[in-house]
Formats: C-alpha cells, sequence, structure tokens
C-alpha cells in the first residue's frame, strides 16, 4: 500500500514538476532564438561596416620607403581591419574595367594617384573615428586627400542604432515576461505547500534552512528546463546553418557559447530568485494569513 | 536559577488589533502540568500563539525559557520554538514524508548531523509515546490518535523546557483521548513541564492539575474540587 501511495506520490510530483519545467524551456527556448537573432544582427551589422573603405591618396612624390612605412603602420593599427596598396596602374585598370574605355587614351597621361585602401574594423566606423583617421593621415606631407562616405557611415550608423534599441527592448520585455512566467509557475508549486512551509517554522526550523530545498529543487528543474531549452536551439541552430549556410552562423563560437551559458545561467538564476521571493512570502506569513 | 519557566506581567494578547486577553499575570514552574480551559473563542489559541511567537506581545512583559517575549526578535523565534515543543490540535504533520522523515526533518533543522544519533533520538522519543513500530508509515496511513501521539514525539526530540499542547485531543474521541493524555502525563512524571489548552473537563476530572481558565477577556487560575 505504501509503495503504490509513493508511486502516486511521484506521479503527482512529476506532473506538476512536468510544467514548470516545460513552460521554463518555453521561455528560454524563444529568449535564446532572440539572443542568436541578436548576435548575427550585429554580425550583419558588422559586415556591412567593415565594408566601409578608407582611401588615402598618395601624392606621386611619395618615396616607396614612405609609402611601405605608412602601410605598415596602418596595418599594425587596433582599428584596420585591412590595407591593400592600390598603384595608379592598377586603379587605371580598374577604372577601365569599370567605364569600358580607356580614358589614358585620349588623356595621354595617367590621372589616377597611388592609394592605400583601409577597412577598419567595425567599432571604429563611427564618423568621429574616421575624421581622425584623416588628420592623422593627412599631417603626413605626402598624403594628398583621404576620401571615404561619410553620408553612407552615418545613415548606416544610425540604422544600426536603430534597430539595436528595438532588438534590445524586445529582448527586455522577453526577459521580463520569461521572469514572470517562470516566477508564476514557482509561486504556484511554493503555494501548494505553504502550510508545510509553516509547519516546518512551527518546530523551529529557521527560514534559510527550510527555504534552501526549495531553491535546490527549483534550480534542478530551472537546469532541466535550460538544458531542454539549449537543444531545441541546437536544433534551430543546425536547421538554419543546414538551410542557410551563407549566414555562417556558427562561425562566431566565442558568441554562441556566451549565449548558450547565458541561457543556462538565466534559468538558473530566475528560478533562484523566483523560489526565494515565493519561499519568502509565506514564511513572513502568520498562521491566520495562509488561510 | 529561577523555577519559574513561564512568566507573565500584566500582559495583553492581541489578535491583530484586537484585544482579546488583557492583564494576564501568571507563572508556571519547572515540572508543572498546567491546563488552561475556556469555551472556544475565549483566546486559549491566541494566547497559546503569543507563547510561541506567532503573535506578537505587544503590551506586557513576559519571560518564556530564557526568551523575552516583549522584545522578542522575529530572528528568535525559530530558536525560542526549539526549546518549546508545541503540539497542535490537527497535529501538523509533514504529510509528504514518512514519520521518520518528520522527525528526522526537526533534528536537522536544529543542527543534528550524525545519521546515527538522528536515528537513535527518533527512536528513543517514538519509544515514549508507543509509536516505534510505525516510523516507516507515511501520517495519513496513521489513525488521528496515532497521529498526535507522533507529533508528541516531535515536540520531544530537543528536550523542550516546556510542551505547550493546543488543545491535543480536540480532535479525538474519547477513549484515544485518554491514551494520549496518558502519553501526556507519563511525560510531566519524567519531568517535563507541559502547558495544555483543553475543553474537555472529563480530562480534567480524571487527571487533576493546575488550572487557569480563561473566560471575559481575563485568565485566572481556579481551583479543583476535589470530587
Amino acid at each position: 500500500m505504501s509503495s503504490s501511495f509513493d508511486k502516486f506520490q511521484k506521479r503527482k510530483l512529476i506532473s506538476s514538476y512536468f510544467s514548470v519545467v516545460l513552460s521554463i524551456a518555453l521561455v528560454l527556448f524563444l529568449l535564446g532564438l532572440l539572443g542568436l537573432l541578436v548576435i548575427n544582427a550585429n554580425k550583419v551589422a558588422n559586415h556591412f561596416r567593415e565594408q566601409v573603405t578608407v582611401t588615402i591618396y598618395l601624392k606621386d612624390t611619395a618615396k616607396d620607403i614612405e609609402i611601405k612605412q605608412l602601410e605598415k603602420s596602418l596595418a599594425i593599427a587596433d582599428y584596420v581591419k585591412s590595407t591593400n596598396y592600390v598603384s595608379k596602374e592598377q586603379a587605371a585598370e580598374i577604372l577601365k574595367a569599370e567605364n569600358g574605355e580607356d580614358f589614358m587614351q585620349f588623356l595621354g597621361f595617367n590621372p589616377l594617384q597611388n592609394s592605400i585602401d583601409i577597412n577598419l574594423k567595425a567599432d571604429f566606423v563611427t564618423s568621429e573615428k574616421l575624421e581622425e583617421i584623416s588628420k592623422d593621415a593627412l599631417s603626413k606631407n605626402f598624403v594628398a586627400e583621404v576620401s571615404y562616405d561619410n553620408d553612407l557611415v552615418n545613415l548606416m550608423n544610425d540604422n544600426v542604432r536603430k534597430i539595436s534599441f528595438w532588438v534590445l527592448l524586445l529582448s527586455g520585455i522577453f526577459t521580463l515576461i520569461a521572469v514572470l512566467l517562470i516566477n508564476s509557475s514557482i509561486r504556484l508549486s511554493v503555494y501548494s505547500k505553504r502550510f508545510t512551509i509553516k509547519t516546518m517554522q512551527m518546530v523551529g526550523a529557521t527560514k534559510r534552512f527550510i527555504r534552501w530545498p526549495f531553491i535546490l529543487n527549483s534550480i534542478k528543474l530551472g537546469i532541466i528546463g535550460a538544458i531542454i531549452a539549449l537543444i531545441g536551439m541546437g536544433f534551430v541552430l543546425y536547421y538554419i546553418d543546414k538551410t542557410f549556410p551563407e549566414l555562417t552562423l556558427l562561425t562566431n563560437q566565442v558568441y554562441l557559447i556566451a549565449l548558450f551559458a547565458g541561457v543556462f545561467l538565466l534559468g538558473i538564476l530566475i528560478t533562484w530568485f523566483s523560489t526565494f521571493l515565493a519561499t519568502q512570502r509565506f514564511l513572513n506569513l502568520k498562521t491566520d494569513q495562509l488561510y | 536559577m529561577a523555577t519559574a519557566i513561564l512568566k507573565l506581567q500584566d500582559a495583553s494578547i492581541f489578535q491583530g488589533d484586537n484585544l482579546i486577553i488583557s492583564n494576564v499575570n501568571l507563572e508556571v514552574n519547572r515540572g508543572e502540568f498546567v491546563y488552561l480551559i475556556g469555551k472556544t473563542g475565549s483566546g486559549k489559541s491566541s494566547f497559546m500563539k503569543t507563547l510561541y511567537g506567532d503573535l506578537p506581545l505587544k503590551k506586557g512583559v513576559g519571560k518564556i525559557v530564557e526568551f523575552d517575549l516583549d522584545t522578542l526578535k522575529e530572528k528568535e523565534i525559530p530558536y525560542l520554538r526549539r526549546k518549546l515543543g508545541v503540539v497542535f490540535q490537527d497535529f501538523q504533520l509533514l504529510s509528504d514524508r514518512k514519520v521518520y522523515d518528520n522527525l528526522a526533518f526537526v533534528l536537522k533543522a536544529t543542527g543534528w548531523k550524525e545519521k546515527a544519533k538522528i536515528d537513535e533520538r527518533i527512536n528513543e522519543c517514538l519509544e515514549k509515546v508507543g509509536m516505534a513500530s510505525k516510523s516507516y508509515k507515511f501520517p495519513h496511513e496513521l489513525s488521528g490518535g496515532e497521529q498526535q501521539r507522533i507529533a508528541i514525539a516531535r515536540a520531544l526530540l530537543n528536550h523542550p523546557e516546556l510542551i505547550i499542547a493546543d488543545e491535543p485531543t480536540g480532535n479525538l474521541d474519547p477513549q484515544t483521548s485518554v491514551e494520549v493524555m496518558e502519553v501526556l502525563q507519563q511525560l510531566n512524571k519524567n519531568g517535563n513541564t507541559i502547558l495544555m489548552a483543553t475543553h474537555d473537563y472529563a480530562l480534567l476530572l480524571k487527571y487533576p492539575s493546575k488550572t487557569l481558565k480563561c473566560d471575559e477577556s481575563r485568565i485566572f487560575e481556579v481551583v479543583q474540587r476535589k470530587s
């Protein structure tokens, strides 16, 4: 008889845990997907930012060694992603290919200048930084001109800022919903034990002693929920990557690992915090207020 | 060392903002068995709750097992309760675990670590109430009287200086009441101090002892006529 009751108790427990775990898993899963979106939105934005080219035109009088030196110093600067020296002959070739006519034939000489194209790292593509770089370059007497598309940079940064604001806002709302949902399901499961909690207090258990098994249990559920969410995210990642390999979803492993760890930690922290609040609520009630 | 285990002076018992009992002056000495009688609603339970810290003592002075009730801090309540053994009318066992685990919880909550010692103490206490063979049962598998005896065993675990029993026989039939009462009497003979609220006058007659009456917002001692 006792063993069948045991089984019944266990089943009852499992089914009530099931809903808690499921709500944790679903919410964390959605949050994780949003996180993937944020990471990749950033990557796309960075991709575009790094397309911005700053061209430093050099005077014809510039010596080879000066050019080499400038290129080298740019190449090791922390804001530069890549540099590319384009001689005026190369530039003429490119222009010829673009326009389809050989302008040197009717000009009789090559009006283009030697130049260094630099692509900046995404973080440094702001109009302030670009201005600084161009000033720096212009201070050298063999540099004729620095050119870049300032309007494009501003427009791009503006849009990225707008989009990331909305995405962040959305993530914030989602996190809030996550906390509320998980909180309410945990509150329910603690509520069902409120008389147990009261009895424990009556026999002289401290609040902390009563609280920690509840918290431990909830963290366990949180971990299970988080693992389910992570498995779900893994599947989604796998299939998106398979369908759209050009997105290179999996290349940014540091971010991905951080996101997975973050979701996992969030699962623990939210359940911890919710359980703490829920048990605290009942621990502070007097017996008469329980009914 | 004072022999008074419980001492109240000009104490008033409040339930929320309502005054239930005023001007309580009483003393319970070590080794006594004291009844608290009175109609339901006369404030017996509120009085008991004040003693174990479930209601604050807002007015007057109270001292119980070396704790000052009038200055009792929230944090001290668990430690006060460890020195008391509280028995309730509705038993208040933890329904989600077996008898053994019910008792083990109390010991673990009060800092017992060694399993062998815990086992030994649980057995001792169950023995005292004659329930040693039921430690593997769930509370709901036991009868009311058995559950109450478990609750008494639980109250005994930490060698309480005072056992507070709030109508321990209130939910039991007369026969079982007597059985539970025998257990309490036995404990008293072994030196435990017991304060028991009841409205079961039959028990009073059968086991006469010092009796306090709670009536019309006052608590006073009544002298039992020997019959």
